[in-house]
C-alpha cells in the first residue's frame, strides 16, 4: 500500500479579540494550539473595542506563533500550508493575522490558504469526529446566527440567518440591560438554569423561513425592564434569564429541526461560541435523539474563536487547491462559499 | 550587509534595499486603501529584481510610527514576523525622524508633519544635528504654528499634506533612502517580539475612560 503523507497545516486566527495559532494534522488531529485572549482588557470597556483589539494582536502575534511551534516541537519548514482567517471579522484585527500569514507563506514558500471564519467554526467539529454529509450546520456566536446546508466538504449553502442581531450579541445586550458585566452571555445561561419562565416573552420571527431576528426580543426585554421599574417592581433576574433563554432556544430549535426535516438530513452540527450554551446544547441534543439525527457539538474549547478550527478547515481547502496569493486582503464581511 | 527598509506609516509604501551601503532597489508607491494588498507583493518583487533571497537580508529597518494606525500595523507586522522567523536583526525608526532626514531645503530646522485630520497632526522639530527641539507629538496645527513662530531661525516643513497658510514653507516628502539607511543602520537592535507600533495616541475608548477617571 502506498504511504500517504501526513499534511500539517499551521493556522492563524485573529478575527476578533483572540490571537491564536494552531497546528493540525490531516484536518482532524490537533498537534498544538495557543489562544491569547484579550477578554480581560475589553471587559473594562463593556465590549470589544476594535482599535484596542488590533493593537494587542500586533503586540502578540509573533509570541503566539513561537509558542505554538514550541508547544508542537515543530518548525515552520515542516508545515505543508499556512492557513489564515481572512474574514468576516474586525478588519484591523484580521489584518494582523493576514499580514503575518502572508509573510510566513512568502518566506517559507508555503501555500497560503484563506479561510472563512464560519467555515472554521463548522470544521471545529472535525477535530472531534469527521464530518458526515449531508449535514446542517447551526452556527451561533457573538457575530453570527446561520443555518448552513452542506452536501460535501466545502459545499456551503446558507439557507437562513439573522436579519439583525446575532444571538450571542443579543445575550450580551440583554445581560447589559440587567447590569450583568460583559461578557454577560454565559451568566444569563447560568441563571437560566435557576429561574422560571414567568415573563413569557414573544417568539421572534416565528414564521416558516429559516431566518432569525433577535432585535425585537431585545426590545421586548428593554420594555419589560423599563415598565417594571416604572411600577417599582423589582426585576427577577433569574426568571428573566430563563424566560429569555427559553424563547431563544425555542425559536432556534424550531427552525433548525425544520431545516433538518425539509432537507432530509440526518446530521446536525452546532458551532460557534454560543454552542457552549447549555439550553441550546441540551434541547437540540434531545430533539435530535427523538428524530434519530446525529447531533455533533465541538468541545467547549473549540466553540470560542481558535486557530485549530481554521487549520482543520484549511486542510480541506488545501486539498481542494483553494490557495490564495500574497495580495490576499482581509474582509470584514464575506459570503461563505 | 543587506538591509531591508519598510515604511507604511502613511498611505504610501516606501521601501528600499541597501546592499553594502548602496541603495539597489526602492519603492515609492501611493497605495492608499491597497496598502495591505500590495505591500508584501511589491517588497517581494523588489527583492527578486535585485536577486536578493529573503534569507540573505541581514537587517530590517521598520518605521513604527507615528502615522496611520492601520498603516503602521501592516509594516510592523510584516517586519517583526520576518525578523522573528528568519532570526534577522531589526531596528525601529520614527516616521518623523526619517522625514526630517529627507529634507531637501537647507534650513536650520526640519519640521516633519503628518496630517491626522480635524486640525491635528503628528509633528516634531529637529535642529541641524537632527536633535529634537520639539519632541514628536500629536498636536493641533494651531499649536504647531505657534511653536514655529518662536523658532529663532529658518525652517522647512516636510509633509505630504501642506499646512494651510504655510504652503511656502512646505516641501513634499520624498524619502532619501540613502541618507535614512546611512543614519539609522546602527540603531539599537530589538528582539522582534518587542517591536511594536508607536501610535503616540491612545485609542478614543481609552481617552474617554481616562477623562472619566479625571
Amino acid at each position: 500500500m502506498k504511504d500517504v503523507k501526513d499534511i500539517y497545516v499551521f493556522a492563524i486566527e485573529s478575527s476578533c479579540d483572540e490571537t491564536s495559532c494552531s497546528i493540525v494534522k490531516n484536518g482532524k488531529e490537533e498537534i498544538a494550539t495557543v489562544v491569547l485572549s484579550q477578554i480581560d482588557i475589553h471587559k473594562d470597556f463593556g465590549g470589544v473595542v476594535p482599535e484596542i483589539a488590533s493593537r494587542h494582536h500586533v503586540k502578540n502575534i509573533t509570541i503566539v506563533i513561537e509558542e505554538c511551534l514550541t508547544k508542537a516541537n515543530m518548525t515552520m519548514e515542516e508545515m505543508d500550508a499556512i492557513a489564515v482567517t481572512y474574514g468576516p471579522g474586525l478588519i484591523g484585527s484580521l489584518l494582523v493575522g493576514v499580514e503575518a500569514a502572508k509573510t510566513l507563506a512568502y518566506l517559507y514558500q508555503k501555500p497560503l490558504i484563506p479561510v472563512h471564519h464560519i467555515s472554521g467554526h463548522i470544521y471545529a467539529n472535525n477535530l472531534k469526529e469527521e464530518l458526515k454529509f449531508p449535514l446542517i450546520a447551526l452556527v451561533v456566536s457573538g457575530g453570527h446566527t446561520e443555518l448552513i446546508y452542506m452536501k460535501d466538504h466545502y459545499c456551503f449553502e446558507k439557507i437562513g440567518g439573522t436579519l439583525d442581531d446575532a444571538v450571542g450579541e443579543c445575550y450580551d445586550k440583554v445581560a447589559r440591560i440587567i447590569d450583568v458585566p460583559y461578557p454577560g452571555g454565559p451568566t444569563i445561561d447560568k441563571w437560566a438554569q435557576l429561574g422560571e419562565d414567568t415573563y413569557h416573552l414573544p417568539l421572534p420571527l416565528n414564521d416558516d423561513s429559516y431566518n432569525f431576528s433577535f432585535s425585537g426580543l431585545k426590545s421586548a426585554v428593554i420594555n419589560l425592564v423599563h415598565n417594571e421599574k416604572q411600577r417599582n417592581q423589582p426585576i427577577r433576574k433569574k426568571d428573566l434569564a430563563t424566560s429569555f433563554q427559553n424563547t431563544v432556544v425555542k425559536i432556534i430549535s424550531k427552525k433548525t429541526m425544520k431545516a433538518l426535516k425539509d432537507y432530509q438530513v440526518k446530521n446536525l452540527i452546532i458551532a460557534g461560541g454560543v454552542a457552549a450554551n447549555h439550553g441550546i446544547r441540551e434541547t437540540l441534543t434531545t430533539l435530535c435523539e427523538q428524530e434519530n439525527i446525529t447531533c455533533s457539538i465541538p468541545d467547549i474549547k473549540y466553540c470560542t474563536d481558535n486557530a485549530a478550527m481554521i487549520a482543520a478547515s484549511g486542510y480541506y481547502a488545501y486539498c481542494l487547491g483553494r490557495v490564495g496569493d500574497l495580495d490576499l486582503n482581509p474582509k470584514s464581511s464575506i459570503i461563505l462559499k | 550587509m543587506t538591509i531591508l527598509y519598510i515604511d507604511t506609516t502613511t498611505n504610501y509604501l516606501y521601501s528600499a534595499i541597501s546592499i553594502n551601503n548602496q541603495i539597489t532597489g526602492e519603492i515609492k508607491a501611493k497605495l492608499d486603501k491597497d496598502l495591505s494588498v500590495f505591500t508584501l507583493p511589491k517588497i517581494k518583487e523588489m527583492l527578486e529584481d535585485n536577486q536578493v533571497d529573503p534569507k540573505e537580508v541581514d537587517k530590517l529597518l521598520v518605521v513604527n510610527g507615528p502615522g496611520s494606525f492601520t498603516g503602521i500595523r501592516i509594516g510592523v507586522t510584516i517586519a517583526k514576523t520576518y525578523a522573528w522567523s528568519l532570526k534577522k536583526k531589526i531596528s525601529i525608526l520614527s516616521s518623523l525622524k526619517v522625514m526630517a532626514l529627507s529634507a531637501k531645503k537647507e534650513c536650520t530646522y526640519k519640521v516633519p508633519f503628518i496630517d491626522a485630520r480635524r486640525g491635528y497632526g503628528y509633528a516634531a522639530i529637529y535642529d541641524e544635528n537632527y536633535k529634537a527641539v520639539l519632541k514628536e507629538q500629536y498636536m493641533s496645527i494651531e499649536a504647531l504654528k505657534c511653536a514655529l513662530e518662536h523658532l529663532p531661525d529658518n525652517y522647512t516643513i516636510i509633509t505630504n499634506t501642506p499646512i494651510e497658510g504655510l504652503e511656502s514653507n512646505c516641501e513634499e516628502y520624498d524619502p532619501n533612502f540613502a541618507k535614512i539607511v546611512e543614519y539609522c543602520k546602527d540603531s539599537v537592535e530589538l528582539n522582534p517580539h518587542a517591536v511594536n507600533p508607536n501610535y503616540l495616541k491612545l485609542t478614543e475608548a481609552e481617552e474617554k475612560q481616562k477623562e472619566e477617571l479625571i
